[in-house]
C-alpha cells in the first residue's frame, strides 16, 4: 500500500519537475497504466525501478527498449498505452536478438511479461502495439 | 492402414511439430543497433545488483561498509562519481537493515548533492529516506534511494549539468561491482559469480562518458576513470553462459577496487 501511495507520490513529483522530459498526455495516461499493471507485482514483493520510457507506436509496429539484467533475478516488465490502443504486448529477446520464452499478461492496453534470466546481460524488451490506432506506450519494471 | 493414409501420418509427424514449436522471433541486427537505451531503464540500479547476489545465501553485508567520505571535493566530476558511490552504500545499507547507517549515508547524499546545486526539493527526500529507516520499510527505502539518484539527474538536467548525469550512474557502477566482487570471493560460486558479466553495459556507459564535453573528458580523473573503464570492460565481457573463474573475479576486484580509490582519494583534481 505505502508503495503504491510512493509511485503515486514519485509520479506526480516527475511531473511537476518535468523530470521525464516533456511527455504528451497520451504517454502520461500511458505511464499511469503501466504503473497500474507493475502495483500487482510489487505486492508480490517485486520493487519497481524509478524510471521508465514512453513513446509513440504506429499500429502494428513496436518500440524496442534495451534493458540489463542479472541472472538470478525475476524480472517483470510493465506496459500500459493510452485509450486508443485495443491489444499490446511485451516480448523479451535476447543479447543476440532470438526471442525468449516469457510468463505473459496481456489485457486490451495492459501487457506484462515475466522472465528469469539464467545469464546477465543485455535483453530488449519489445512493445508492441498490436491492435488499434497509433498510440503511446510506457514500459516500466520490476525486481525481486 | 494404407499407404496413402501411412504417407499422409508421416507428412503430419513431421509437419505438426513444427507447427507446435513455431520457430522463435529474431531480431535484425539492425533492430538490435536501433534500440532504445536510457540512463534510468538500461543502466541498473546497485539494488538490483545485490538482490541478485543475495538470493544464494546470506550476505555479510555490514562487512562491505567503508569509513566516512570527504565532503570537502571541490572538482565537480569527482564530486558526481562519489555521490553515484554513496548511493551505491546507501543500497548496501538497506540491504544490511541498518537504520542508522542508512540514515547517516542519506545525510551523506544530499550535502554532496546540494554541494553540486542541485534542486533544494532533495532535502525532502533526506527527510522520507530517515523516515523509512526508522519504520524498518526496507522495500520502500530502494525505490526511494534510486527516486532520489534520479531525482539528483533530473535536477543536474535541468542546470545544464547533464555531462555529470553518466558520471553518477558510473560511479554507483562501478561501487556496486567492488562490493559484490569482494563478496563473492570471500565465498566463491561460479553461478553467483555470472552476475558480473555486463559486456554491454560498460560499453552503454563508456559511450556516454565518450559524449560528454570536451573539457569534462580532459579532466585528469575523468582521463583516468575512461582509460581504467576499457580495462573492465574487457574483464566484465565474460563469455555468455560459462561462469567466471576466481582469477577472473579477483581481477574485477582489483581493478574496481584501484578505481574507486582514485575517485575517493585522488586530490585536488582540477
Amino acid at each position: 500500500m505505502i508503495s503504491r501511495f510512493l509511485f503515486l507520490i514519485a509520479f506526480l513529483f516527475a511531473l511537476c519537475l518535468g523530470s521525464a522530459g516533456a511527455q504528451t498526455d497520451q504517454e502520461v495516461e500511458a505511464r499511469k497504466t503501466a504503473l497500474d499493471v507493475a502495483g500487482a507485482f510489487t505486492n508480490d514483493g517485486f520493487k519497481l525501478r524509478d524510471g521508465h520510457w514512453a513513446g509513440a507506436v504506429k499500429p502494428g509496429d513496436h518500440a524496442l527498449i534495451a534493458v540489463n539484467l542479472y541472472a538470478g533475478n525475476h524480472y517483470w516488465f510493465s506496459a500500459g498505452a493510452n485509450e486508443t490502443a485495443k491489444k499490446i504486448g511485451v516480448d523479451v529477446y535476447d543479447e543476440n536478438g532470438r526471442q525468449l520464452v516469457a510468463e505473459n499478461y496481456n489485457a486490451g492496453e495492459k501487457a506484462a511479461a515475466g522472465f528469469s534470466p539464467v545469464t546477465s546481460g543485455q535483453y530488449f524488451i519489445s512493445l508492441n502495439l498490436l491492435e488499434g490506432a497509433a498510440s503511446s506506450l510506457c514500459l516500466v519494471y520490476s525486481y525481486k | 492402414m494404407s499407404v496413402p493414409a501411412l504417407r499422409l501420418a508421416i507428412a503430419l509427424l513431421t509437419i505438426l511439430p513444427a507447427m507446435a514449436a513455431p520457430e522463435p522471433a529474431q531480431l535484425t541486427p539492425n533492430q538490435v543497433a536501433q534500440a532504445i537505451k536510457t540512463d534510468t531503464l538500461t543502466i541498473p540500479t546497485p539494488g538490483e545488483l545485490f538482490a541478485a547476489l543475495a538470493k544464494p545465501g546470506k550476505i555479510d553485508w555490514p562487512s562491505q561498509y567503508r569509513g566516512p567520505m570527504p565532503m570537502t571535493y571541490r572538482n565537480r566530476a569527482q564530486i558526481a562519481l562519489n555521490l553515484g558511490g554513496l548511493i551505491a552504500d546507501g543500497f548496501i545499507a538497506v540491504e544490511a537493515q541498518d537504520a542508522q547507517q542508512v540514515k547517516n549515508i542519506g545525510g551523506d547524499i544530499i550535502k554532496m548533492a546540494k554541494a553540486l546545486g542541485v534542486s533544494e526539493n532533495i532535502l525532502s527526500r533526506g527527510n522520507s529516506i530517515n523516515e523509512f529507516a526508522e519504520n524498518n520499510d526496507w522495500g520502500v527505502l530502494q525505490e526511494e534511494l534510486e527516486a532520489t539518484q534520479n531525482e539528483v539527474k533530473a535536477s543536474m538536467q535541468s542546470h545544464r549539468d547533464q555531462d555529470l548525469v553518466i558520471l553518477v550512474s558510473l560511479g554507483g557502477w562501478i561501487r556496486g561491482t567492488q562490493v559484490v566482487s569482494d563478496a563473492i570471493l570471500k565465498n566463491f560460486d561460479g553461478n553467483t559469480a555470472k552476475v558480473l558479466r555486463q559486456p554491454a553495459l560498460v560499453n552503454f556507459i563508456q559511450l556516454k562518458v565518450d559524449g560528454i564535453s570536451p573539457e569534462l573528458r580532459n579532466e585528469p580523473l575523468v582521463k583516468d576513470v575512461t582509460s581504467q573503464l576499457a580495462v573492465i570492460q574487457k574483464l566484465v565481457s565474460l563469455p555468455s553462459g560459462n561462469a567466471p573463474t576466481l582469477d577472473d573475479v579477483r581481477k574485477i576486484n582489483e581493478a574496481v577496487t584501484k578505481l574507486m580509490g582514485e575517485i575517493q582519494n585522488k586530490g585536488d583534481v582540477k
